[in-house]
């Protein structure tokens, strides 16, 4: 017998918009979903300044840490500028006793999580044993690597699931665990290995995966043949598509989300569609690759901007964000203080700790090393 | 045989095409019956696992013939093909020659790969064939190959051979992706023989179908739901046609069934399908129909197997009459160059 289930048809990845669930439009106009909006219904007024202040005040660290690696102060950073939507509103939809394990761009999340974002500084500009608690927030450290964590959040949910820590009705006890990776990690054989053995064990897990539609340079049109969210269904695992700049709508399919992973339904894949406004980090140079049009479309799809037009039709008084503006300054200078006190550590130190013995080449590049640094002193020194 | 058009329908399967597909079989379980016998000839009392005349672990493939006969029927030696741990049966269907195969299995110097590799690394250039040990290794290198034929302007195409199990793999999902993107010659082969090792399907995978895997990479896939070879031609030409056309690769997924062990000397404690598994035998289910059908009698049936037989043993004795490799030279072939120490 031949099953007749032939795909014959081959789609292709498109801005077709017809997935794509969203609750609040560019111009700032709540949209009406038969599914989501509900889910969207109890945050007030108050609640929505709430989102608004935490991606402002989110987009203020990230532009200063981006500053601050141009002064010399960082030695790298990765911007979020421009997915703050995503972040915060699926952040803004975890409980506390959830789980996240970010990449190394959820600064957002981070916001959401508790997290003093300045800890985040200590592993950019350098510093030996730079990080932060991972049990105090639930929140793990940034995983470099690309996709490897969506393992880690696997089996961490399948460790939730043999505490009995799903299914239990419990609120405060049942728990989630969120993977938060982009669009180039879901060509990863790890991410696809999770998401086998999520689907296949029932695990408490929600992937959300940031399509920000560039892999360093590479556009998600080169890395998959299909919308990303259609990849669930060859893992048994429900998929939605959400615009990633509409924070209501991020909140509201996490939450959607959460609640299936709480409650023992298993894993479930979030594609939100949003835009790397900033560069892969400040060590990559956009305009190599990318057309000044592409860009400017996107920053009419502002995440912020949308909200902030949303907030002023519904009769958010002008010294609100007056008030922000200001919280946001006095917060910036915090951040550039605070990051200039992180003593440096010495960068030769890499060099330590490879082999428990001396070894001839760690020593060679080590002496390298000593004398490139040096001869920087040098020409400093000259001028 | 080159096919460059979709395959007839099985009704219309031309009767040669059906007696090659026969003799694939026949010929794979005979071969694959003379190893069961030299392989367990020897193990000693309590089966030693080191001992005889081919120590270390076999992997055998009754049941999974009309997989690699259905596909290869579609295949020249120019096309290529990556096989899995259990590879004998797509090494014959593929038409690897028989007695440097077997000697490679029996570890000796003759064998395609001087003794060195055994019976999970059979590496033939003649036929492009090449094999792992290694669960699911086999998709990327297909992918180079039929990326290399492509650049070459030649219609060659690649197959990858997995097991269900396998098909959970990071590399088996990167390749499926590229080989999209990409557009690439290869068509993706998964025995679903419902055990991995003593894993059942239903605790590694979480669809009942990995044809639906193939859509979530913008791919056609098919599963063959019967171990039926007429099936899994027609499935095969198709997209062996495709592959051949420029029209890119598909998945192919066929339920067939592993008689025996994951390995020799496997007790299969962990299957309760043990005693029913032998009723699910597809060649005499084959042979049965083409006596129906009138394609093959008794004579027919006696000469194919009097055939394989001679060729097998041919074979063997190829093999158990070569040396074996001078233990000094264990270091050499590791490095193209001899290496400083």
């Amino acid at each position: 017998m031949i099953q007749s289930d032939i795909h014959g048809e081959t789609p292709h990845v498109g801005t077709q918009d017809d997935d794509l669930i969203q609750l609040l439009t560019v111009t700032g106009e709540r949209v009406h979903h038969q599914t989501y909006s509900s889910r969207v219904a109890h945050l007030d007024t108050e609640a929505l300044e709430g989102l608004y202040r935490d991606m402002v005040l989110v987009r203020r660290f990230d532009t200063e840490a981006t500053a601050l690696q141009r002064h010399g102060e960082l030695g790298l950073w990765p911007q979020c500028l421009g997915q703050e939507a995503a972040q915060i509103g699926s952040g803004r939809a975890l409980a506390a006793q959830d789980h996240v394990f970010p990449s190394y761009r959820e600064h957002g999340v981070g916001w959401t999580r508790g997290l003093d974002l300045r800890k985040v500084l200590h592993q950019f500009r350098g510093e030996d044993h730079g990080g932060w608690d991972p049990a105090e927030h639930n929140f793990s450290l940034y995983t470099l690597v690309i996709g490897s964590h969506a393992l880690h959040a696997t089996g961490f949910a399948m460790g939730v699931q043999r505490d009995g820590d799903v299914g239990t009705g419990d609120p405060d006890r049942d728990r989630a665990v969120v993977a938060y990776f982009g669009d180039g990690a879901t060509s990863q054989g790890d991410v696809n290995e999770a998401l086998v053995f999520a689907a296949v064990n029932d695990a408490p897990v929600v992937f959300f995966c940031q399509n920000n539609h560039w892999a360093i340079s590479e556009p998600t049109e080169r890395q998959s043949r299909v919308p990303l969210f259609r990849r669930g269904s060859g893992f048994g695992v429900p998929a939605v598509r959400v615009d990633g700049n509409d924070v209501l709508a991020c909140y509201a399919v996490t939450q959607e989300a959460l609640e299936r992973a709480r409650s023992g339904g298993g894993p479930t894949f979030i594609e939100a569609v949003t835009y790397r406004m900033g560069a892969h980090t400040t060590s990559d140079d956009p305009t190599r690759y990318r057309s000044r049009a592409e860009e400017d479309y996107w920053r009419t799809r502002d995440p912020i901007d949308r909200l902030r037009l949303h907030l002023v039709a519904e009769g958010t008084a002008p010294e609100f964000f007056t008030a922000l503006d200001a919280e946001a300054d006095a917060y910036g200078e915090q951040i550039r203080d605070y990051c200039r006190s992180i003593p440096k550590a010495e960068s030769s130190r890499m060099f330590e700790h490879v082999y428990a013995a001396e070894h001839t080449l760690v020593e060679s590049e080590r002496a390298w090393f000593t004398e490139y640094e040096a001869g920087f002193a040098t020409e400093g020194a000259q001028r | 045989m080159s096919t460059t058009t979709p395959a007839p329908s099985v009704q219309g399967l031309e009767p040669e095409v059906r007696l090659g597909l026969y003799s694939s079989m026949v010929l794979v379980r005979t071969f694959e019956e003379a190893i069961l016998r030299e392989y367990h000839a020897d193990k000693g009392p309590g089966f030693d696992i080191g001992k005889g005349l081919v120590p270390g672990e076999m992997h055998l493939a009754a049941g999974e013939e009309p997989v690699s006969a259905g596909v290869c029927a579609h295949l020249t030696a120019n096309d290529a093909v990556t096989a899995t741990h259990r590879p004998h049966h797509f090494a014959i269907a593929h038409g690897m020659a028989l007695r440097p195969m077997a000697a490679e299995i029996f570890g000796r110097t003759s064998g395609l790969g001087r003794g060195r590799g055994g019976h999970m690394h059979l590496f033939d250039p003649d036929t492009h064939f090449s094999c792992s040990g290694i669960i699911a290794e086999g998709y990327p290198p297909a992918l180079g190959m039929a990326f290399a034929f492509t650049r070459r302007g030649s219609d060659a195409i690649a197959v990858a051979v997995t097991g269900e199990g396998a098909a959970n793999q990071g590399a088996f999902h990167e390749s499926l992706n590229l080989a999209a993107l990409w557009n690439l010659p290869v068509v993706f082969v998964v025995e679903d023989n419902d055990w991995g090792i003593s894993v059942p399907r239903s605790a590694s995978t979480s669809i009942p179908n990995n044809a639906d895997r193939a859509a979530a990479y913008g791919i056609p896939g098919h599963r063959v739901e019967g171990n039926d070879v007429d099936d899994v031609h027609e499935v095969a030409g198709r997209a062996v046609a495709r592959a051949r056309a420029g029209e890119g690769p598909s998945l192919i997924e066929v339920h067939t069934v592993r008689m025996w062990g994951h390995f020799e000397g496997d007790a299969q404690g962990y299957r309760p399908d043990l005693a029913e598994v032998g009723d699910r035998d597809p060649i005499p289910a084959y042979e049965d129909r083409l006596r129906s059908a009138g394609v093959l009698d008794d004579e027919q049936i006696a000469r194919i197997r009097a055939d394989a037989t001679e060729r097998v043993e041919d074979a063997i004795t190829f093999a158990k009459g070569s040396p074996e490799p001078d233990p000094a030279e264990a270091g050499m072939y590791v490095f193209a160059e001899e290496a400083q120490s």
